[in-house]
């Protein structure tokens, strides 16, 4: 135990010092220069990313929450297998690909970025979603069934608050992958952070690439720990009781 | 109060798990569904509550059948136990007993009292319990907290599926005990599915024995016992069966049957209560703790000396004197 606490504290005191070390040198070198010259150009390029990874992630929400629900009632049983496997082969094609095929459906600009984020976050959250529906106790929705609570208030008071915490890491997962994809629109004239990344990587100028890669990084980074706080406020206590 | 009217269960078109049943339960009985795993009984006690369909046949609940019952309805009105307790994780103990109450509509006050009283029957501290989770209780507080549940909107017939079996030997000797203390008080009409033959003699006014689907013998543990219907029964309730059926009985029904041997002031003597076990009379004796025993009633006053061949005089003339019972 103690040697585990002690590894820990090594990685986290490196894992410090390389953040510190990075940031000094940006700063040192300017890096940050194209933020600080045209902060209007930033907030612009910023807000654009925010639209697109919030539009595709709250679709994806909407939908693949729903869906889940759906596929896991015992009549739709049979419709899980299409659905998810549906789901997967969107995963499986290249983030790029799904881009470029959104492209030629609906044309350059942001709504094909949007609509080729959307179907990229699906799986997260509709296979998180199945699988924690799936976990509850068998017994207790049996009890449940016993004791005269409907399909509907089964879903509600047992199925839904059990589930929450699969359901919010899966949404968690898709939303931090979506943000990093999203530097992916500009490629489709979708705009966003990408902008500068891209246009660093083609100048060799460091300065554009790390003040767009930084805000994205960091943007994922607050994302995510946005949920998991919101983990902690919506799962249940009984349940974080449970996991401990 | 709940008929069985030649009930049988069929799936997939050829297997039977429940096959023609027919037994009537009265109010406020407590009938032991016993059999071997794989029997059916847990299928036949689901029927009733209509989480299993009735595939031919008929169950009928206050002269109605379940088929045709609202479903739901009826299962709010209907107690259900089950072995893993079933709570609900995410709901602190109070939601988990006053759910029932919760969906039929009970004022705050109603609900509030009925917890109280729930919890006090069940010997668990209301206040201090109402506010925790089913995590943070051991699993026989969960399972007393699951029989609370099952009484919570007061129904008139509870189904018990096993539900002390997940329980270690000592902690569900202990609720047993206090579930027929419960059960003394509430009367509720209950089945009770059970794969034990000690907790069947224990718990049930009367036993339903089945086998493959089969109902073997309905009748009430001491006949059970003593006039096994055949073969399979006999097996099932094992060639220590006398001893078994010495559970049935208490020191009391002993003493209003034969008479004690007088009682002298000389030495110390071990002495019993009368509302103990004659299966615990029994092994004192065997043991060597004692050679004789002196009852003591209710006050403390001793009544009389009891032996091992007045064990036996009772025994004989409980199992040869005793008139034919039938259900």
């Amino acid at each position: 135990m103690k040697t585990k606490k002690r590894i820990a504290w090594i990685v986290k005191i490196l894992f410090w010092l390389i953040v510190i070390t990075f940031f000094t040198w940006t700063i040192m070198n300017d890096m940050f220069r194209p933020i600080v010259e045209d902060f209007g150009e930033f907030t612009h390029l910023l807000g654009q990313h925010i639209i697109i990874v919030f539009i595709s992630g709250l679709l994806a929400i909407l939908i693949s929450i729903p869906l889940g629900i759906l596929v896991t009632r015992k009549s739709f049983q049979k419709s899980e297998f299409w659905i998810v496997n549906m789901a997967n082969l969107g995963q499986t094609i290249p983030s790029l690909a799904v881009l470029a095929l959104a492209m030629g459906f609906l044309g350059i600009g942001m709504k094909a970025a949007i609509v080729a984020l959307f179907i990229y976050s699906l799986l997260p959250i509709l296979q998180n979603t199945i699988a924690g529906i799936r976990s509850v106790d068998k017994n207790t929705i049996d009890a449940a069934r016993g004791i005269g609570l409907t399909p509907f208030q089964i879903l509600i008071k047992i199925e839904l608050p059990n589930a929450a915490s699969s359901i919010i890491a899966g949404i968690r997962t898709a939303l931090v992958i979506n943000i990093g994809t999203a530097a992916l629109a500009y490629l489709i004239g979708g705009g966003g952070l990408g902008a500068w990344i891209f246009t660093g990587i083609r100048l060799f100028d460091n300065a554009f690439l790390i003040s767009g890669a930084v805000p994205v990084t960091l943007l994922a980074i607050l994302v995510d720990y946005f949920f998991k706080i919101m983990q902690q406020v919506l799962v249940p206590k009984g349940l974080r009781l449970a996991k401990k | 109060m709940l008929e069985f009217k030649n009930v049988s269960k069929i799936y997939n078109g050829n297997k039977k798990a429940v096959d023609h049943v027919n037994f009537n339960v009265d109010e406020g009985e407590l009938v032991v569904l016993l059999g071997p795993s794989g029997c059916g009984k847990t299928t036949l006690l689901r029927m009733v509550n209509q989480l299993e369909s009735i595939t031919e046949g008929d169950i009928h609940l206050n002269n109605k059948s379940v088929k045709e019952s609202n479903k739901i309805e009826m299962r709010r009105k209907i107690g259900y136990v089950i072995q893993s307790n079933g709570l609900f994780p995410n709901m602190t103990i109070e939601k988990n007993v006053m759910i029932v109450p919760d969906l039929l509509g009970w004022d705050r006050k109603k609900q509030l009292d009925r917890f109280n009283y729930l919890m006090e029957l069940i010997g668990l501290h209301p206040d201090e319990y109402r506010k925790r989770y089913p995590h943070e209780l051991s699993g026989g507080q969960q399972q007393r907290v699951g029989v609370a549940r099952a009484l919570a909107a007061d129904p008139p017939v509870m189904l018990m599926d096993e539900p002390f079996g997940a329980l270690d030997p000592i902690i569900r000797t202990k609720i047993q005990d206090e579930f027929l203390q419960i059960q003394k008080e509430i009367k509720k009409t209950i089945l009770f599915v059970s794969h034990d033959i000690d907790e069947a003699v224990k718990m049930g006014d009367k036993i339903a024995l089945f086998r493959d689907g089969q109902l073997q013998q309905y009748n009430h543990p001491f006949e059970i016992l003593h006039r096994p219907a055949n073969e399979f029964v006999s097996e099932f309730v094992g060639q220590d069966r006398v001893l078994k059926s010495t559970s049935l009985y208490s020191v009391k029904d002993l003493v209003d049957s034969v008479s004690l041997t007088g009682y002298q002031k000389a030495g110390s003597v071990q002495t019993v209560q009368e509302d103990t076990s004659l299966r615990i009379v029994i092994s004192k004796l065997l043991n060597q703790e004692a050679e004789q025993l002196a009852v003591e009633d209710t006050k403390g006053k001793i009544k009389g000396i009891l032996t091992l061949d007045l064990v036996e005089k009772f025994l004989y003339k409980q199992i040869k004197e005793t008139p034919k019972r039938t259900g």
